[in-house]
């Protein structure tokens, strides 16, 4: 009863620092340095998207906000608050599905809930989510039986069902075809404009980025470092088309060092 | 000939109308031939002389009989139930085989003595000890049954705790870990000669023993299991919120869980050597028991009759667990196939 009246009472969404953040991997003895004191503030209800080359560290970036590892120099906070390990309320989408291909679809979006003790309390929130996923036919498919694509939407229903504070996303629809693609783009951010949480989201597709987000930082090659933070103040539904959206690509694709051959 | 016309028709897979196909015909020449080896064999137990002293001969042969003739039937009248007759199909060229076989070992034990006798009892002589001696064969079945499923439950559950426990914490693999290395490879019978006096009862030893063997493969690849569940699960059990419990029971385990019955298999597969030697050398009940006792009293046929039983016994049970590994695990049908 009391986390049901905390959940009335919190608004929604969390702000999230990243202040001064450094982090290097040990690869066979020698250093690998990943991020280069990266800082940006997400506040509270922005959907923030990060841009940069492949392994240049941004799903590292998004481990480190997810509390899942400590970063090697700096802080990352949440409402001010040092994050020093993983929290229901700032759940990740990952790059890849990773269903627990022991758990039919239903089950595995149940996770959370289940993790937390929750079933009971809101177990009704998990066909309401599969619906809203599109998926409310395979409740009870294995994920061997699933297309890429809708192993990532239930990827993203296993997040969502959690009513998160901060959502992570690093590229959840990297395996999607073009249309689910944009129509999940769009999905995405009604639920985001209804729910209000924070949202960050690692892409490689500047036009998903331009499309979806409040703001888009750059990142350059490894080790990361911010190259730019652009943000875009466009009412949704965005067009790709919009002159100021097609300025800003081109803007970005310089940024990226691609503005040759485009 | 009537009759395998209207199966060709019912079939209706023949190219020419009336003509049966090639199928139609294998399928009952073969079900043909088997009975007609089973009638063979029937008549060969029956009106050829023993050369010795054997009982049931007249129980087997008209056993035989009944059986050849029923073969005999399905092969004629196979197209009346052609599902049925798919189905026996399956079997055919292994019971004329079988039954081409029986001719063979009756000619060569009863009829002509070419084997050397009596360690060669002919079939005849095993059928007499199923039929005369079926209570102490039962007797046997169960206590080894009793014995082999006390010592494997226990041994299995022990080496998966122990295998669970190795892959999630360090201090208990610090200490256990160089034991298993050391103990767990020594085969389990060594222990044998201690374990008989170190246990109150030779029945605990047993247990004991069968436990050791079950235990070490079971203990082994849970562990390894363990070990190797894909670190992403986790990350993704974490940020939803999963205690540590809920990470042992809800991802470790089940992710293990095709490791530990690779290791169940080989336990239990082990664990019947285990068996067979433990009632030998002092459980005075089982089917060892009874195979020890059979060849004090040169009764051979007594042995082979047990021996039979006792593989029926242990693919049984090989066959269950597959039974229930096929159930645990079916949602890795389409992922890995061993
Ligand atoms: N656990 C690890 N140990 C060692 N090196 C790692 C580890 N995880 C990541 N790295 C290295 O860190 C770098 C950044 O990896 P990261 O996954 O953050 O890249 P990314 O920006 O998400 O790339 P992509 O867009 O291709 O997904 C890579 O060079 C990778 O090799
Ligand atoms: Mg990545």
């Amino acid at each position: 009863m009391v986390s049901l009246a905390h959940d009335i009472a919190r608004e929604p969404g969390v702000e999230i620092s990243v202040h001064e953040v450094s982090h290097r991997f040990d690869l066979e003895g020698a250093p690998l340095p990943v991020l280069d004191r990266v800082s940006f503030t997400a506040r509270r209800g922005e959907f923030v998207a990060l841009l940069g080359p492949s392994g240049c560290g941004k799903s590292t970036l998004l481990r480190l906000v997810a509390g899942l590892e400590p970063p090697t120099e700096g802080v990352v906070a949440a409402d001010g608050a040092r994050i020093d390990g993983p929290d229901p309320s700032r759940v990740v989408v990952f790059q890849d599905p990773t269903l627990f291909p022991w758990r039919n679809v239903r089950d595995n979006v149940a996770l959370g809930l289940e993790a937390q003790g929750l079933l009971k309390q809101r177990g009704a929130r998990i066909d309401e989510t599969l619906r809203l996923v599109g998926l409310e036919n395979f409740a009870k498919a294995l994920p061997h039986q699933l297309s890429g694509g809708m192993a990532q939407r239930v990827a993203l229903a296993r997040a969502l069902v959690n009513d998160p504070d901060l959502l992570i996303l690093d590229e959840p629809l990297g395996k999607l075809d073009s249309l689910t693609r944009l129509s999940m783009q769009g999905e995405i951010v009604n639920l985001w404009r209804r729910a209000g949480f924070t949202a960050l989201l690692v892409t490689h597709d500047i036009e998903e980025a331009l499309l979806m987000a409040t703001r888009v930082i750059v990142f350059s090659e490894r080790p990361a470092s911010i190259k730019a933070d652009i943000a875009i103040d466009k009412p949704y539904p965005r067009h790709r088309d919009d002159p100021d959206l097609v300025e800003r690509r081109r803007e970005i694709l310089g940024l990226l060092g691609l503005d040759a051959s485009w | 000939m009537s009759l395998i016309s209207i199966e060709a028709a019912s079939a209706g897979a023949a190219p020419t109308r009336g003509l049966p196909s090639r199928e139609t015909l294998t399928r009952a020449a073969l079900a043909i031939a088997a009975g007609a080896a089973w009638i063979a064999f029937a008549f060969v137990t029956r009106h050829w002389p023993d050369a010795g002293e054997w009982g049931r001969g007249e129980e087997l042969a008209q056993a035989a009989a009944g059986f050849g003739a029923a073969l005999f039937l399905a092969g004629l009248l196979g197209g009346l139930w052609p599902r049925g007759a798919e189905r026996l199909r399956r079997y055919t060229p292994w019971l004329l085989a079988l039954g081409l076989f029986f001719i063979l070992w009756q000619a060569t034990t009863a009829k002509l003595a070419l084997l050397p006798q009596p360690f060669f009892p002919p079939p005849h002589a095993l059928v007499e000890v199923f039929v005369d001696d079926w209570p102490k064969l039962w007797e046997s079945v169960v206590a080894s049954l009793k014995l082999e499923l006390l010592g494997f439950l226990a041994g299995a559950g022990a080496g998966f705790v122990v295998g669970v426990s190795l892959g999630w914490s360090r201090a208990f693999g610090y200490w256990v870990h160089p034991a298993m290395r050391l103990i767990g490879p020594m085969p389990s019978i060594a222990w044998l000669p201690i374990a008989f006096f170190a246990f109150p009862s030779s029945y605990s030893a047993s247990i004991f023993l069968i436990g050791l063997t079950t235990g070490f493969p079971v203990a082994v690849l849970t562990w390894s299991g363990v070990a190797s569940v894909n670190s992403a699960y986790y990350d993704v059990a974490r940020t939803l919120g999963a205690s540590r419990a809920f990470l042992i029971f809800k991802v470790a385990i089940p992710a293990a869980l095709p490791h530990v019955f690779v290791g169940l298999f080989m336990g239990l597969g082990a664990s019947f050597a285990v068996l067979v030697t433990a009632e030998m050398m002092g459980v005075k009940a089982g089917l060892g028991f009874y195979l020890q006792w059979a060849q004090g009293w040169a009764a051979y046929a007594n042995m082979y009759a047990a021996l039979l039983v006792m593989s029926l016994m242990c693919s049984g049970l090989i066959t269950l667990l597959f039974r229930l590994r096929d159930r645990l695990l079916s949602w890795q049908k389409a992922e890995v196939q061993w």
